[in-house]
């Protein structure tokens, strides 16, 4: 079989419209780069640069610009919408959680690290006895968060997962909002949460009282 | 054969352009279904009369002015009928809307999320807004012990009255009518577990939920394990719900079928914890060789019964198996006469009939399948039931048309009296013939307590009237005179237009009685399966090694309807199965299940392999679920005895009897049916002919065990006869080789 191959011409005819730096010419030998590398030593400029040194480190040291992070003990905030270790949310009115055990984050987890197990409680509610998340699986993917239709459970900025044993984060309580900082309860503006025009979005219903 | 179906004649129909064939007697929904046509529907559950009140499945007929309900019209020769139109559509969309007012926005933490037909058609139909309203109202969610009602979730289809009313047959549930207050009330409060699990499980929204499983597990997440029910001989296909080895629920193809309490409910009787106890094991070899008997409870699938026979074939055991024994030889008798190794009834025909005589067995409580059929032909037909038995049973008194009482022990007497009233007016061989004319007919009925003139009134009752089914239960198989009772039995079965159903007296008892040579007595030392031995091989986790229950193998069983059927593994079994102990013995098998293809062809079995056996029902709800059996011909040989002298059952006498879906040994070990205390029932007569009164505790013996009971007066019960329970017995409850009835002799 008889194959005709073609060559295409691949560069382009077009000028390309550079801007060239002057930089002047480089010293070629010795004599001449012996003093220029003496005139850039003891210029004026070498002088300039420590003064700013010194002035900022007066600065830091005594008008209190300290730019360092004192990690672990203080910590950088990071975007809502970052994916760590979850918490799990409250209502704020009432303080129970808010979670309802529809088992939604359980079924979508790619990597299969949630089980959770419900019951009827006295109330004849749902009620969530068994909760946790095997982090030692976790890819922190987030879409427990976005599935989850009562944001209970969100991403957090917790991304230490140091710990002496895997079990630490990973209980219901431990992610819960402790009841005392109820109030510090931040809303989740992550994935998953109402969306900006989510006021816009919602169809009247008739009511009749 | 049904008489509608007679008078049925063959149109065409044309639906959606479709030429379907159908008969008169066939709805237009039916017809459409069984074409494959979708018409939508809300109400209708096909194994009920039309419901009617959902109004979803209106279609339009060519030359009718207005919708018609498909599920209520017959078609007409000729119709040309439209499912799908805008306008159709409009009025469904409207009535989805209706079913959505202030129907909770909670499928999060519903129940019937998933599988739920309020969501499905309301997706269908595109509803995304609402326009219609109503004041909503405080609905608090209501317990009523097995599964859990909220009024606020419930669409008021009816379903669940209908089942309650025509399969179960209790009228547990009724309606509270009231427009939007409308609501489902339980009116039964006890023994209900039956119709309030069927009801759930029709119920198309999460208004009936289960109250154990509530909450627990979302629909999808469970594995369905397809399987047979391993409470009774009915078999009922039913889906093991599995989630992580465990067993969360029972759910069946309800649209066709229906399940008992026990069958829904007792589900955990699993032998759990078990591993490979190598000693135990090597012991239970050890018994084996040494052993001359085997003895078995029939709770057994059909593969390992073939493995029982051929060992017996290949180490002369003895094999004894006390439940299914007296119904192997009834059976043979039976055969002996009719001239097929099979009875001619199934469930369906029994639903199907227009007259049905149940003889020697407290239906409602040994067979609750049975009962629904019979209900099912009550309701339906109008069928006439006639009871015969020596106990009245108050809860069957609504379909019951005649009761006739006999007295306990003269129940040959009593089958010779039906026998001549059936076979009147049969052309009949010569020897029979001369046989009824020979009965001492005024002495049988002075003994037996049989009026002439009840059995006339019976007679005439069936006038006119065909299909119909004579129901026997298990007080004949174990009486004195069985081969005699089977015999007549057979001629009735033969001559007259009755067909007979022979009720097996426990699981699978059936297909041990067509695979095993069953012996009577036992030798000096048994191996017990299930059963009492010296060296025992248990289920129950008790005995010398463990064995698996009934949902933790694959095999088959053999019904009442006279199908064999595949069960499946639900939950996991670590320890050795029966199959083991078998290849030990030089039995080669890989697994239980390579005897599926080798059940005896002669006894009526297939060389099917297990994993051919299909499972579940096609689309206009016909079953499809494992085989039926062949019924083999026999030579009949007519040769009938002299009635014997009725024995004289004076005094207290019980009677062996569980109650309330309770079946054996497996339904104790559940959760949901576990009874701490059983009581020994009678009426106010039985306990001043027994000298005891309500609350006193009694010892006796039946059976060779020793029973103590508390005595419990029963106002439902009258005469002489106490009911008594053996189902906590464990492996002694398979003891149960003697006849029903016997004397009570209280212990000191």
């Amino acid at each position: 079989m008889h194959e005709e191959i073609i060559h295409t011409n691949n560069t382009s005819k077009e000028k390309q419209n550079y801007t060239m730096l002057e930089l002047g010419s480089t010293p070629a030998y010795g004599w001449p780069a012996f003093k220029q590398v003496v005139k850039r030593s003891l210029s004026r400029e070498l002088f300039v640069g420590l003064w700013l040194t010194i002035k900022e480190m007066g600065k830091t040291l005594f008008l209190g610009g300290k730019h360092t992070t004192q990690y672990p003990f203080e910590k950088l905030p990071i975007s809502p919408r970052y994916r760590a270790i979850h918490n799990m949310l409250r209502l704020l009115e009432s303080g129970h959680y808010r979670c309802i055990g529809c088992g939604l984050c359980e079924k979508i987890c790619i990597s299969n690290c949630i089980a959770m197990e419900t019951r009827y409680d006295e109330n004849q509610r749902k009620e969530v006895s068994e909760y946790t998340i095997n982090f030692g699986r976790c890819i922190y993917c987030g879409y427990c968060a976005e599935v989850c239709p009562e944001l209970a459970i969100v991403h957090g900025g917790r991304y230490e997962t140091a710990s002496e044993q895997r079990a630490s984060f990973s209980l219901f309580d431990d992610m819960l909002t402790p009841i005392d900082v109820l109030k510090q309860q931040q809303e989740f503006a992550g994935f998953g949460s109402v969306s900006p025009n989510a006021d816009a979005a919602i169809k009247k219903t008739p009511l009749a009282y | 054969m049904d008489i509608r179906e007679n008078r049925a004649q063959k149109i065409n129909v044309t639906i959606d352009g479709k030429v379907c064939e159908a008969t008169t007697d066939d709805t237009i929904l039916r017809i459409a279904r069984k074409n494959g046509v979708y018409i939508p529907t809300m109400c209708y559950l096909s194994k009920v009369e039309p419901i009617a009140s959902c109004r979803m499945c209106v279609v339009e007929v060519e030359g009718v002015e207005g919708a018609i309900l498909s599920c209520q019209a017959r078609a007409t020769d000729g119709a040309v009928i439209t499912t799908k139109s805008s306008n159709l559509h409009k009025q469904r969309q409207n009535i989805m809307k209706l079913y959505n007012v202030n129907h909770p926005l909670e499928c999060g933490v519903c129940d019937k999320s998933g599988e739920c037909d309020l969501q499905n058609k309301t997706l269908e139909f595109g509803v995304n807004t609402q326009s219609f309203t109503a004041k909503d109202m405080s609905r608090p969610v209501e317990n009523w012990g097995f599964v859990s009602y909220d009024p606020a979730l419930c669409i008021m289809c009816e379903k669940c009255v209908r089942v309650a009313n025509e399969i179960t047959g209790n009228e547990a549930l009724q309606i509270s009518t009231g427009g939007y207050k409308s609501s489902i009330v339980n009116v039964k409060k006890d023994f209900n577990d039956a119709s309030l699990g069927e009801s759930a499980a029709v119920c198309p929204v999460g208004a009936l939920v289960s109250t154990d499983f509530k909450y627990t597990s979302n629909s999808w997440e469970l594995d369905k394990i397809p399987a047979t029910c391993a409470h009774c001989s009915s078999g009922c296909s039913l889906y093991y719900e599995v989630k992580n080895d465990k067993i969360y629920r029972v759910t069946n193809d309800f649209e066709f079928r229906s399940l008992c309490g026990a069958g829904r409910f007792g589900f955990d009787f699993a032998n759990e914890n078990t591993s490979k106890d190598n000693e135990a094991f090597h012991k239970a070899i050890t018994a084996f060789r040494e052993a001359d008997t085997i003895t078995f409870s029939s709770h057994i699938t059909n593969e390992e019964a073939l493995i029982l026979q051929k060992l017996k074939e290949k180490y002369n055991y003895r094999l004894v198996c006390d439940e299914a024994y007296g119904y192997q030889q009834f059976l043979k008798a039976f055969g002996s006469v009719s001239g097929e190794s099979l009875y001619g009834a199934n469930l369906e025909s029994l639903s199907n009939s227009k007259g049905i005589i149940v003889l020697g067995g407290r239906i409602n409580d040994d067979n609750p399948m049975v009962k629904y059929h019979i209900t099912m032909a009550s309701k339906r037909n109008r069928a006439r039931v006639a009871y015969m038995h020596p106990i009245e049973d108050s809860n069957i008194s609504n379909i019951v048309t005649q009761f006739i009482k006999y007295e306990v022990g003269s129940e040959e007497g009593v089958a010779a009296l039906l026998a001549n009233a059936l076979l009147q007016d049969k052309e009949l061989p010569q020897g029979l013939r001369d046989f009824l004319n020979d009965l001492d007919i005024g002495n049988i009925s002075a003994e037996s307590n049989i009026g002439e003139e009840e059995l006339a009134a019976l007679v005439q009752s069936l006038d006119k009237k065909e299909g119909f089914t004579l129901v026997i239960g298990s007080d004949l198989y174990n009486h004195p005179r069985a081969v005699q009772i089977a015999k007549l039995i057979g001629a009735i079965q033969k001559y007259s237009s009755f067909d007979v159903l022979l009720v097996p007296p426990f699981t699978n008892a059936l297909g041990v009685a067509l695979i095993c040579t069953l012996d009577e007595k036992v030798g000096n030392y048994t191996v017990g399966y299930n059963a009492v031995g010296d060296f025992e091989l248990s289920c129950l986790g008790e005995g010398d090694l463990d064995m698996p229950a009934l949902n933790q193998q694959e095999g088959t069983f053999t019904t009442i309807d006279k199908r064999v059927v595949p069960t499946n593994v639900a939950s996991s079994y670590n320890g050795y199965v029966l199959n083991d102990i078998a290849n030990a013995l030089d039995l080669k098998s890989i697994y239980t299940i390579d005897y599926t293809s080798k059940l005896p062809v002669k006894a009526g079995f297939k060389a099917m392999a297990f994993d051919e056996l299909p499972f579940g029902f096609d689309i206009a709800g016909v079953e499809h679920r494992g085989y039926l059996l062949v019924s083999k011909p026999i030579k009949a040989i007519e040769i009938f005895e002299e009635i014997e002298e009725i024995p004289a059952y004076d005094g207290a006498i019980i009677y062996r009897c569980n109650l309330n879906g309770q079946f054996g040994m497996l339904s104790n070990r559940t959760k949901a049916l576990k009874q701490d205390e059983i009581y020994l029932k009678g009426s106010v007569q039985f306990a001043i002919v027994s000298k005891i009164s309500d609350g006193d505790e009694v010892e006796y013996i039946v059976d060779g065990i020793k029973y103590k009971r508390i005595f419990k007066l029963d106002s439902s019960l009258k005469g002489t006869i106490a009911l008594h329970q053996n189902y906590d017995m464990g492996l002694s409850s398979t003891l149960v080789s003697s006849y029903r009835f016997s004397h009570l002799t209280l212990e000191q």
